[in-house]
């Protein structure tokens, strides 16, 4: 007896049915609340606008200039340097920490208490605490550096482009290594003893362990970690806004910042929305990194 | 049970590590406090006073008295908890579906929930502005639990997602042997399950909510409207900067974080890492 390519039962297409009343909602609501959004934020891309009256389709005019704008390529080359000095930042904070709090270190649950603080913190509180922090009068930095004989005039950190630079990446290092710390201890904390009995049966040392069976038992956890960080902190606003505006001149005017700035403060609409889809395009491109780094049946 | 790795035992070297690690924690956190507690004089000595000599609440007052600190607190309260509720029942829903029935445009789905972590958002806030101009919902609370759905439900979604996955199937199919439809074996089996996933959701939708900067800054203009994170960033003004005020609000805004993570951390860690980690 012949059937058709793909008989499907009528259990089969009842349960199809009831799938797709558990999501339609939520679809409906991403339909309108994101994908409406992102078209339209697309559509405004190709106008020169004010968002009001003055709708002149200029096509792909907006794409070529920002490419061509070495304002905005240095925008995103600062974009990029800051997101990766963060992340290895949260890296080698957060992993060293975690291997440390991983080990029966005595004050385990103390230590764990105090290191996971600044991930509670909100992010305009992290920079308004960094702003006072390197505060050239109240700052307790020179206060500190001053104590012990380092500077002798008060430093106006955040003037500098050099070091405004160093202080917005110190703050979004201080603010999210913890989660790093988190998910490496879960993972530390889910590779099985008896592979460190038997890397030190075979005469594996401390380093050896963490680089033969540590490090492995992390790749996966650690993978996802660097790829969602990097599209985090490649757009990241808040801590950066707060703390230099993108200053000083433009030593810290990440890409967020730039198209911020020209959409509302230069209210060219059509130009920020053009320079959000290209760097909508670079997150896509990590996105299929992403992709490939998720195994299989996570999708 | 799964058994503790352990690098061995802790290594010496560790404790110099940690406690300095903790420093560079605490003297931040300390900071904050210590300013906080400095009265105008206080603020001004030269040196800064590590703490102050007569510690005094009264920044923690004249934030409510000058400054309508008490109205950012109440909207950021009910724009974040009212879009952390509906993105929950939504995201809980979606997630359920997604992890237990086959059917058109699920793969689609899934890819477009992860795809949804990248968009940046200000790139949403340049259509977001224009939407809300013509609904009307400029400089409302409305507008803001709208928006801030958008960037919850993603992500809600593929954490219930994630928790659902780790629930097994076996007692839908158990459910589903003694007579129970898919409403009822979700509603009566899987659900009371949920609740840990469910709160932690909850939790990291009111974290991202609570955080949210952007968005309330370009959407609201009057001072009713505005949220804690908005009214804090302007207390940063361009002449002077009332420190201890601004301390006592950071301090304020950081409370329900800390109070959420307290209670709640065992669930947050465990679902944080769902799915995430092969056992």
């Amino acid at each position: 007896m012949k059937t058709a390519a793909k008989p499907r039962s009528p259990a089969a297409i009842a349960r199809s049915r009831a799938g797709a009343t558990f999501v339609s909602p939520a679809m409906l609501v991403m339909l309108l609340l994101v994908v409406y959004p992102l078209a339209y934020g697309i559509y405004i891309s190709f106008f020169n606008t004010n968002l009001l009256n003055r709708w002149e389709f200029v096509g792909l005019t907006y794409y070529a200039q920002s490419l061509s704008d070495p304002g905005f390529l240095k925008s995103l080359v600062i974009t990029v340097v800051y997101a990766i000095l963060v992340i290895g930042g949260h890296l080698i904070v957060g992993v060293t920490l975690a291997v440390m709090l991983a080990s029966n270190v005595k004050g385990n649950v103390l230590f764990r208490a105090v290191l996971i603080l600044p991930w509670l913190f909100p992010e305009v509180v992290v920079a308004m605490i960094f702003r006072l922090i390197f505060d050239p009068i109240f700052g307790i930095l020179n206060f500190g550096l001053g104590a012990i004989g380092l500077i002798d005039s008060q430093v106006a950190w955040l003037d500098s482009p050099t070091w405004a630079f160093v202080a917005v990446v110190g703050a979004a290092i201080w603010k999210g290594y913890p989660l790093v710390m988190l998910l490496a201890l879960a993972g530390l904390q889910s590779i099985p003893r008896d592979r460190y009995e038997a890397a030190a049966l075979d005469g594996a040392g401390r380093f050896q362990q963490f680089r033969y069976v540590s490090l492995p038992g992390l790749t996966q956890i650690l993978g996802v970690a660097v790829i969602l960080e990097f599209v985090w902190w490649f757009k990241h606003f808040t801590i950066v806004w707060l703390m230099t505006k993108g200053g000083p001149v433009d030593a810290t005017n990440v890409v967020s910042i730039d198209i911020y700035r020209t959409a509302f403060q230069s209210f060219d609409f059509g130009r920020a929305a053009a320079m959000a889809v290209i760097v909508l395009f670079i997150c896509i491109l990590f996105a299929a990194i992403y992709r490939k780094t998720v195994p299989d049946d996570e999708i | 049970m799964k058994s503790k790795a352990n690098i061995g035992g802790a290594h010496p070297l560790f404790y110099p590590v940690l406690v300095a690690a903790c420093l560079a924690v605490l003297t931040p956190v300390l900071w904050m406090v210590s300013t906080s507690l400095k009265n105008k004089t206080e603020l001004f000595s030269d040196p800064p006073l590590l703490w102050p000599e007569s510690p005094s609440l009264a920044a923690y007052r004249s934030v409510f008295t000058d400054y309508p600190f008490a109205d950012y607190f109440t909207n950021s309260l009910i724009v974040v908890l009212t879009a952390t509720a509906i993105s929950l029942v939504f995201s809980t829903l979606a997630g359920y579906g997604l992890s237990r029935f086959k059917f058109s445009g699920r793969g689609a789905f899934l890819a477009f929930l992860l795809l949804s972590q990248m968009f940046p958002s200000v790139m949403l806030v340049i259509p977001y502005f224009k939407i809300m101009k013509t609904a009307g919902l400029l400089d409302s609370r409305l507008g803001l639990i709208v928006t801030y759905i958008s960037f919850t439900i993603p992500f809600c979604t593929w954490m219930m997602y994630g928790y659902f996955k780790s629930i097994p199937r076996s007692l839908d199919e158990a459910a589903s042997i003694d007579g129970c439809g898919p409403a009822r074996t979700f509603f009566e089996v899987i659900l009371p399950l949920a609740l840990p996933g469910m709160v932690a959701t909850a939790v990291y939708a009111f974290i991202t909510g609570w955080n949210e900067y952007l968005f309330a800054l370009i959407l609201t203009n009057s001072e009713s409207q505005k949220t804690l994170p908005v009214g804090i960033g302007q207390l940063i003004g361009q002449y002077k900067v009332e420190w201890n005020e601004l301390m006592a609000a950071s301090i304020y805004s950081t409370i329900p974080l800390m109070l959420f993570f307290l209670f709640l951390q065992r669930y947050l860690i465990s679902s944080l890492t769902a799915g995430a980690v092969k056992d």
